[in-house]
């Protein structure tokens, strides 16, 4: 087994990772996985649930153990499901979704305590330290690929950064170390955000980059999680850090993921918005409207369960989009 | 002074009902009154009077026939009118949602503060037979597969079905997404919400490794949980307390203490109906009284104490009906639970026309059936009883009752009833049935208001025949 499974960047990958396994965050979003993840849940569960479901009942041998936490609600219920089908070991990270520092720090604390027992390991300071530099330096190369994607030109293709950026969600860095290709687009600017974007999503990216450049986003699976700051190199710096990383759309209230997006819009110099929503993700479809309301730019809500099936829809309507995009601004986007 | 005729217990619709009601003497008429009030406070009315104000789906429904079932429903219909007395006479209408049951103890500790649950809402579609509050949730943004609560975001905004609440307090955290994004769409919209944390009861099962038994303990339910648990649910009450001592200026823990003992007078009653009804022979009530029953100890439909009185006479009712062996269902009534409640009434009837009979519920508010205990420090005695939520834990936990009651052979069946959409609906049928296996399990997704269809029908039937 060499595999320990995660499923929310709330969970800090450092302490994961200092059992000695790599740390794999949960993030497959194919067709034939979610059929298979279809046999245990209802068709109505989340489509990326449902992946992972299929994946982890295909790769059941690859996991030492999974760590779920209370997300959202079908997220957290995976945890039950795959104990209920698989051998797995799991565990329950608690994810406070107010802002309740207190419960978060127990909760890593009880993590680590876990980890230790579980793989007879000794989680000291020197292991924390040593992971916490190597994860940041991952990150900080992350940014440094991240920063092409958001200059103007924008110098790089979401979808080769999903690609890259796919390593540090699935523990394995060869990616990550090979160079950055030269992508210049003078395509319209957009920003992404909405559910996460699977392993298996580069076709919808590829899709959405052949007309706009995706210069920015908000979502599990891309960008997010890169942006954790870890600058105290121990178990309450690494608390600190992902208690504080870019808030979660989840939080009650939600009020600084809008504060953040829009910042990080402005920043991206975006001109338009593509909000991906996965079928029955409630937490991002209730959302739309109060992100129309928010987000000072046009928006356009593409809903997908991963089977393609609407494919030609989606490409109409991000054609209807960048003329939305261009009738804004004179005919020029 | 007109004498009551007692009835043969059986059920009726709305015209025998009716009739019925003209027998009765002013005096009982008068006797019953909502918050004390001699004036205006009177709500004993034949349930056609709310078919004309627009409950539509009173026509079709059966109801018990007997007095005190009557004064339940005349009681329970007329809340929307006992909100806005409410606000009139300047009690504080505090919102709660999410934890059902436990944070509107603390509430009624404080003078003068009502309690309600914006979401049991979720009915009104149905009873009005009108899609007219999921379709102002559907051009508010709300998916249409989602939770029939949504209809509550659109009695929100149209702000006609209760008065603007003084306070709305909104839990949170390991529970269903459908309705925590209900209520932030609610915030969305520019309602103050003050947000509690109920975190996950993570049981044994969820731990890698054994824990130590020093950090588990025991719920009243017998569910395993950490105790830290009860530490942060601890805190999270401490806030409510402040906010509301802020709102009110009132600071009496006795109170609470005093709340609490009313309370479990309430959970108690209603625990010992459940058990008389599921033992009885012969049905004492219908399913529909007794879902109402149930859901009632989540606040005392906006007068605890009335309600109390209310619960009082139906529990009377309950126990002589079982000593003589009366009842309103036939004696070959099929057995069987139900889970998660049903957003249209009318299932419950229907259920019970097709031969069965409901002896066992998880209606996803087990934890406000739990005594909650009273030599204690009260905020810990509540932190303990929501402890055994339905939704913070697992759908193994969930069941427990109702496999242990097919165990022991006093359920042939088990029907569960989903909205299409809803979070832990979509994540936890599949492993009830598969928990619940050695029974015959039926699934259902409940249609849009009047929607119930024959291939419902017929699929209610091809499972009784299963049973049978």
């Amino acid at each position: 087994m060499e595999l320990i499974g995660y499923t929310c960047s709330y969970i800090p990958l450092e302490i994961l990772s200092a059992t000695g396994l790599k740390p794999y965050r949960l993030l497959h979003g194919e067709i034939s996985l979610s059929q298979k993840g279809e046999t245990q849940v209802r068709i109505d569960a989340c489509p990326l649930i449902k992946s992972n479901l299929g994946f982890l009942l295909e790769n059941k041998n690859r996991f030492a153990c999974i760590i779920g936490a209370t997300g959202c609600d079908m997220s957290r219920r995976m945890v039950e499901v795959v104990k209920t089908f698989t051998d797995i070991p799991v565990y329950i990270f608690n994810n406070p979704r107010t802002d309740n520092f207190e419960i978060y720090s127990n909760e890593v604390d009880g993590l680590v305590n876990e980890l230790e027992q579980f793989f007879h390991r000794r989680l000291d300071k020197s292991i924390i330290e040593k992971e916490c530099e190597k994860w940041e330096k991952i990150r900080q190369h992350l940014i440094s690929i991240d920063a092409h994607r958001r200059t103007h030109p924008s110098a790089l293709s979401t979808t080769t950064f999903h690609k890259i950026v796919k390593g540090y969600h699935q523990g394995k860095f060869e990616e990550i170390a090979k160079g950055v290709p030269e992508e210049i687009s003078y395509k319209p600017r957009i920003y992404l955000l909405g559910s996460p974007i699977s392993y298996e999503s580069g076709p919808l990216l590829e899709l959405i980059e052949q007309r706009l450049r995706i210069c920015g986003d908000f979502n599990c699976g891309l960008s997010r999680g890169i942006y954790i700051r870890v600058t105290e190199k121990s178990v309450t710096g690494l608390k600190k850090a992902y208690f504080n990383q870019p808030p979660c759309i989840f939080k009650r209230p939600n009020k600084r993921y809008y504060e953040w997006v829009e910042k990080d819009i402005k920043a991206t110099k975006s001109t338009g918005i593509i909000a991906f929503v996965l079928d029955y993700c409630d937490n991002f479809d209730f959302e739309i409207p109060q992100m129309e309301r928010c987000l000072p730019l046009p928006i356009l809500r593409l809903k997908s369960d991963f089977s393609f099936q609407n494919i030609s829809q989606i490409k109409i309507r991000i054609d209807a989009f960048i003329d939305v995009l261009a009738s804004l601004r004179g005919g020029v986007v | 002074m007109k004498k009551i005729r007692t009835h043969a217990p059986r059920k009726i619709g709305l015209a025998a009902w009716s009739k019925q009601f003209d027998k009765i003497a002013e005096e009982t008429i008068r006797k019953y009154k909502y918050y004390n009030n001699d004036e205006w406070g009177i709500y004993f009315s034949p349930p056609a009077t709310f078919m004309v104000y627009g409950l539509r789906e009173l026509k079709r429904l059966k109801f018990d026939n007997s007095l005190e079932a009557l004064r339940m429903w005349g009681f329970v219909f007329n809340e929307t009118e006992r909100l806005f007395r409410a606000k009139q006479i300047n009690k504080k209408l505090i919102a709660t949602m999410g934890d059902l049951g436990t944070v509107p103890v603390l509430v009624m500790a404080f003078p003068d503060c009502i309690p309600f649950y914006p979401e049991c809402l979720w009915w009104t579609p149905f009873f009005k037979e009108s899609t007219e509050l999921l379709d102002t949730a559907s051009k508010l943004g709300i998916p249409e597969a989602t939770c029939f609560s949504r209809a509550v975001a659109a009695a929100f905004y149209k702000k006609a079905y209760f008065p603007r609440p003084d306070l709305i307090i909104a839990s949170t955290g390991a529970s269903c997404d459908d309705y925590s994004c209900v209520m932030q769409v609610v915030e969305n919209m520019g309602y103050e919400i003050f947000w509690v944390e109920t975190p996950c009861r993570k049981s044994p099962d969820f731990f890698l490794s054994r824990p130590k038994p020093q950090i588990l303990e025991k719920s009243s339910a017998g569910l395993v949980y950490s105790k830290i648990l009860e530490e942060y649910l601890i805190k999270e009450y401490q806030r409510i307390w402040q906010v509301l001592f802020k709102l009110t200026g009132v600071n009496n823990p006795h109170r609470l203490t005093e709340t609490i003992k009313k309370v479990n007078t309430l959970r108690r009653m209603v625990m010992e109906i459940k058990k008389l009804n599921a033992e009885a022979e012969v049905a004492p009530l219908p399913a529909l009284e007794l879902m109402t029953i149930e859901f009632g100890n989540l606040y005392g439909y906006a007068d605890f104490d009335e309600w109390v009185e209310i619960v009082a006479a139906l529990h009377q009712l309950v126990q002589k009906r079982v000593e003589k062996g009366l009842g309103v269902l036939p004696k070959d009534a099929l057995p069987i639970a139900w889970v998660t409640p049903s957003a249209d009434p009318f299932l419950l009837n229907l259920v019970e026309d097709l031969g069965c009979r409901v002896v066992a519920t998880e209606y996803v508010i087990n934890q406000s059936l739990v005594p909650i205990e009273e030599n204690i420090e009260p905020l810990r005695a509540l932190a303990r009883s929501f402890i055994n939520a339905s939704l913070i834990g697992t759908t193994e936990e969930r069941v427990k009752n109702i496999k242990e009651k097919i165990t022991q052979r006093q359920i042939k069946g088990v029907l569960i009833t989903n909205m299409l959409g809803a979070s832990h609906c979509a994540m936890e049928t599949r492993l009830i049935e598969r928990l619940l296996g050695d029974v015959p399990v039926l699934a259902i997704d409940i249609p849009a208001p009047f929607g119930i269809t024959q291939q419902i029908r017929t699929r209610i039937e091809a499972f009784v025949e299963t049973l049978r």
